[in-house]
């Protein structure tokens, strides 16, 4: 660290915070437009099923009610990859898939009035398993998946990634010394479940512009995602605070569809907020994930060869598997740094509530997959996963195939000393004993410690814009579409502008979250706000300063380049008595804007190791998370606690918990959802919070501004399969299965000591 | 949620007689820490117009010292049970198991009547009826019972027939532990029942015009030792997967009525007479413990995925036993 900055690596109150705690930040739930209706979905009872009839007249004459839609009168929108799901359909493909619409004035009248909707169906075989999805005449959840498989990938252009061919795995399998193979699941289909669920309000101001407001993480993707999705409708999509998304709020299609099409029929603004059983029952769960294949790797821990078939749970749809599949076939080459590769995938649709984007994106539901294979073959050459995983990863020269189809050059950092770092800090050559070995035993406790890494391609992902307005009042205003959605980053932003414009961090703001008034932006997605979004509003808050000074360097007899600015004022370097302020610079009745963009690159992976130590009590079952460290190098910090907050992330919302206890649990025959609530849907609560480190190396990364890098969205994927491995060392047995729930802890342990517990 | 009238009671006896005004179509709420979940999920078909606030009736909430026994008002919330002095010295099982359940909000809603009258959490029963529709079984006196051939990790290993859904209150098996008694009013008489009569596989043995008033908990013998042990997928706003409680009375190193009470393991508070008689009369050693654990899930027949709870249940009386 030479660079000694003003706001930048130092903790600065972050911008919303009181708002946030004081009750004052607006969440979609206390936004109403004037005259607004309420909307409610009729859901299904069936996991499959044909409408054959269905009566609307009693729910049309309830009071209150201004309009019920079914499949035969909503708007010809389509969403889905390819575009296939409509907005209401006549056959429905899960338990709890949309049937008909309702808007009136109460939300109470609207859910009163789902139940006078008469409806007849024609039941229709399910299947909830991806092999009875593919398994011969097995019923066909679309007409244009054929054996319930989607093949068209066509989410990064032509030539996005739907497999990895590289080398020659014959030969890769030739040269191991050890190879190890088999199928195993990471199917926890877990949702993250941040605290508000999704919900958007609809009003249409004339017959193409419609106005939308919602409580979801990237603002422009109801723009031009929405827009392609609805004949161009010109969109303009405000977002408010969202309470958490983990990726899967990105958007929100359907509840977008619903509030659009009641607000179309009504002439009135309609909101959409699911309620939490929605939320888990019938908006987006994490892909299931099933790898079978086999790694081949030499003594020296060289992986030789990597083949078998990725298969995919689709559940009913999802637009974002193919991109999910596309990144994690990256990913995983990036954790695995192998010459061969046969790596093919299937995408399967099943009779459950969708997928959609979560934190891990493809890579976790990957790597979690393989790594009971990956363990093994490790444990056959008694290697050291640390060493393992430092020799592997794919460092600077490396190459890769990313989500587009391209071959690239790794030109990111090296992180063999963050892992390095971690280790020491974890204590890991005290606690390693070898493969299945505990760390310690005490009675029925038995400790064991595990690792996992990822890494993630994404730091400069995508596109971003970003304006910058200076003010005569000294004061600078950032223009770019970028949602809050519990990370922070739009105070960070602020910091980096205020850096660069060296005004006080609070004479710094952003404009809301508003694609009317803000310039195109991907949105943070990946880990991409740091170096991708940050990009763009140094280079804007760099190109505003630029043209400030070209325009009073004639006055203060300088050239533009001899200028600096300190608290909105302008002084000649070196002689500050040659000097003016913002004010008269300006000119109150002007602005200065300046401009700045981000075009991706694929070129900088980042990467975070995880370490975990956990103790197994054989005679409950219960798993217990004792200590989390993870390690990673952010270049240069942005803001210290925005930072330690997405790594201490890695336990929940889908993360290392999914190794643990988080799932989504579906009854087999009917398709219910069977834990649609807090309570039964396991997820970690504060009591239960393990010690938890984060080592942050600070290697400065040449090509931004402050030398930063992103690292937010890798910190959940390493943790299922640092989980597994912890566990099986500490009973000293290979456990394979997600999540490590008792009941699958005490069958093990009793196999192994040879009791079993006769069931009726 | 739909919408109901709301009436705060001023006495047990303006209860029973709205009961009676509204014919039944009534809910009667303490914390309502569950019933608004009930009510919310509509995961009954009939749905109460009124629903009457319990807590306003004076005295209700109170715990009292009377003539060698406990007594404790209905709507005394769980926070003050955990947290009151002659409970966590006299009767420390039940303390335990009021500091054991959900969170301290839930806590400082939730009330000991309440607690020992809520509904099952079988998910199959528990299905949120604009899902899909609620799920018909056996409970809900249509249908067969969905966890016998289905996701029933959670469900009973004992006594299950019908209906596999387990009790889900706490503090009934430290009441059980306790042997104490429940007081129900209903518009004709007034009766005083043992803990474990109050529950029947179905739930509670209350009729729809019939309240709990008060629990009386007899003072223990000052040789007595109590214990509360509730296992769980995670230590807060979490059910119980097992709980066991114990009262065993030790003379001489010798045991002596015994009350070991499992909670979560079958639709009731289950009494383990067969651990109780291996205990009674001998010393707590690792034989005898280990005798008790195996008698106590000597009938236990596990449904497809519950058969873990058994070595829980073992584990459990073993470590309660052993720190007795």
């Amino acid at each position: 660290m030479t660079k000694k900055y003003r706001f930048i690596g130092k903790t600065t109150p972050r911008k919303d915070g009181v708002a946030i705690v004081t009750g004052k930040a607006d969440y979609i739930d206390d936004i109403h437009p004037v005259s607004m209706l309420h909307g409610k979905v009729l859901r299904s009872p069936h996991p499959h099923a044909n409408i054959t009839a269905i009566h609307t007249d009693k729910a049309k004459d309830a009071p209150g009610v201004r309009a019920v839609l079914t499949h035969a009168d909503v708007p010809p929108w389509m969403t889905g990859m390819p575009r296939h799901v409509k907005v209401l359909d006549q056959r429905v493909r899960f338990v709890g898939d949309a049937v008909a619409l309702v808007a009136a004035d109460t939300l109470e009248q609207a859910t009163a009035a789902l139940d006078l909707i008469e409806v007849t169906y024609e039941p229709l075989p399910a299947v909830f398993d991806m092999d009875a999805a593919l398994a011969p005449g097995a019923p066909q959840l679309h007409d244009i998946f054929p054996g319930n498989l989607v093949t068209d990938f066509p989410a990064f252009g032509p030539n996005t990634l739907s497999k990895v061919v590289r080398g020659d795995v014959e030969k890769g399998f030739e040269a191991a010394d050890f190879i190890s193979e088999g199928t195993f699941g990471y199917e926890n289909i877990a949702n993250p479940l941040p605290i508000e669920p999704p919900g958007v309000i609809a009003q249409w101001e004339d017959d193409q512009r419609l106005t939308v407001w919602s409580g979801t993480q990237s603002a422009s993707w109801h723009r031009w995602i929405m827009q392609s999705k609805m004949g161009f409708p010109d969109i303009r999509a405000i977002t408010t605070q969202c309470g958490g998304s983990f990726g899967s709020k990105n958007y929100a299609p359907q509840c977008l569809f619903y509030a659009s099409a009641l607000a179309k029929e009504t002439g009135r603004a309609v909101k959409v907020c699911y309620t939490k059983d929605e939320h888990f029952g019938a908006f987006v769960l994490r892909l299931g994930s099933r790898f079978c294949g086999k790694i081949g790797m030499k003594k020296d821990g060289t992986v030789t060869a990597v083949a078998g078939d990725w298969m995919v749970d689709n559940g009913a749809f999802s637009d974002m598997s193919q991109s999910q599949i596309a990144v994690g076939c990256g990913e995983a080459q990036l954790v695995l740094n192998c010459e061969n590769w046969n790596l093919t995938t299937k995408l399967v649709c099943t009779n459950r509530c969708p997928s959609g984007v979560i934190r891990g994106f493809g890579g976790q539901e990957l790597e979690s997959a393989f790594a009971p294979i990956l363990a093994d073959v490790m444990a056959k050459a008694q290697l050291d996963p640390v060493e393992f995983f430092k020799k592997n990863y794919v460092k600077p020269g490396g190459k890769y195939i990313w989500r587009e189809g391209n071959l690239w050059t790794c030109r990111g950092k090296d992180y063999t000393d963050a892992m390095e770092k971690g280790a020491v800090s974890f204590g890991w050559k005290d606690k390693w004993n070898g493969w299945l070995v505990p760390t310690a035993v005490e009675g029925s406790k038995r400790t064991g410690v595990g690792i996992g890494i990822h890494g993630n391609a994404d730091v400069g992902e995508d596109d971003s814009e970003a304006y910058i307005r200076l003010n005569a009042d000294g004061t600078a205003t950032i223009h770019a579409s970028v949602s809050e959605s519990g990370m922070g980053q739009r105070s960070s932003l602020c910091k980096m502008a205020a850096e660069v414009l060296q005004l006080p961090l609070e004479k710094v703001h952003m404009t809301p979250p508003d694609t009317l008034v803000n310039p195109f932006d991907f949105g943070l997605v990946g880990s991409r706000g740091t170096y991708a979004v940050g990009s763009a509003v140094i280079n804007a808050a760099e190109d505003a300063l630029k043209k400030l000074f070209e325009r009073v360097a004639p006055e203060l007899q300088a050239q533009p380049e001899d200028l600096d600015t300190l608290d909105a004022r302008i002084f000649v370097k070196g002689k500050p008595e040659q000097a003016m302020g913002w004010g008269r610079a300006i000119g109150i009745m002007r602005s200065v804007t300046g401009y700045g963009e981000f075009k991706s690159d694929y070129s900088v992976p980042n990467f975070l190791a995880l370490f975990v130590e956990v103790e197994v009590d054989t005679q409950t079952g219960a798993v217990k998370i004792k200590r989390v460290v993870t390690s990673t190098d952010a270049g240069q910090i942005i803001d210290p606690p925005s930072l330690n907050g997405q790594l201490y992330g890695a336990l929940g919302s889908a993360g290392l918990d999914t190794a643990v206890f988080e799932e989504t649990i579906i009854d087999k025959k009917s398709g219910h959802m069977l834990n649609m609530n807090m309570c039964d849907y396991k997820w970690r609560t504060f009591n239960e919070l393990p010690e938890f480190e984060n080592v942050i190396l600070e290697t400065p990364f040449p090509t931004h501004r402050f030398k930063a890098i992103g690292v937010g969205e890798i910190s959940t994927s390493p943790g299922p399969g640092a989980v597994l491995m912890a566990v099986s060392n500490a009973m000293g047995q290979h456990m394979t299965d997600y999540p490590l729930t008792p009941d699958r802890i005490l069958k093990v342990w009793g196999e192994k000591k040879g009791i079993k517990n006769e069931t009726v | 949620m739909k919408l109901f009238k709301h009436f705060d009671a001023e006495s047990i006896d303006h209860v029973l007689e709205m009961v009676t005004a509204t014919n039944g179509k009534t809910a009667l709420m303490a914390g309502g820490t569950d019933l608004m979940g009930v009510l919310k999920s509509e995961l009954l078909a009939a749905y109460p117009e009124v629903v009457i606030n319990l807590k306003t009736i004076a005295g209700l909430d109170t715990i009292k010292m009377v003539d060698q026994e406990c007594r404790i008002g209905a709507t005394t919330r769980l926070t003050d049970i955990a947290a009151s002095e002659p409970i966590q010295t006299t009767f420390p099982a039940l303390a335990a198991a009021a500091a054991s359940v959900g969170s301290p909000e839930l806590r400082n809603m939730g009330t000991i009547g309440g607690n020992l009258c809520q509904d099952t959490r079988c998910w199959y029963y528990r299905y949120p009826d604009k899902m899909g529709g609620r799920i018909p079984c056996y409970r809900k006196g249509k249908g067969p019972c969905h966890a016998i051939r289905g996701e029933n990790r959670y469900h009973a290993i004992l006594g299950g027939k019908k209906c596999y859904a387990v009790c889900p209150s706490d503090l009934a098996i430290a009441l059980g532990a306790l042997d104490a008694r429940v007081k129900v009013v209903g518009p004709t008489a007034e009766q005083m029942m043992p803990i474990l009569d109050f529950f029947n596989v179905l739930g509670t043995v209350l009729k729809p015009d019939e309240l709990v008033t008060e629990i009386r908990i007899p003072l223990p013998s000052k040789t007595a030792v109590q214990i509360f042990l509730k296992n769980r997928v995670r230590d807060a706003v979490d059910f119980a997967v097992v709980s066991v409680a114990v009262m065993v009375d030790q003379e001489e190193g010798v045991c002596r009525d015994a009350r070991i009470i499992l909670g979560a393991v079958a639709p009731t508070p289950y009494r383990a007479f067969a651990a109780e008689a291996a205990i009674n009369g001998k010393s707590l050693n690792e034989t005898h413990v280990a005798a008790a654990a195996e008698a106590a899930v000597k009938d236990a027949k596990p449904l497809s995925q519950n058969a873990y709870k058994i070595d829980i249940t073992k584990a459990l009386i073993h470590r309660a036993l052993l720190s007795s």
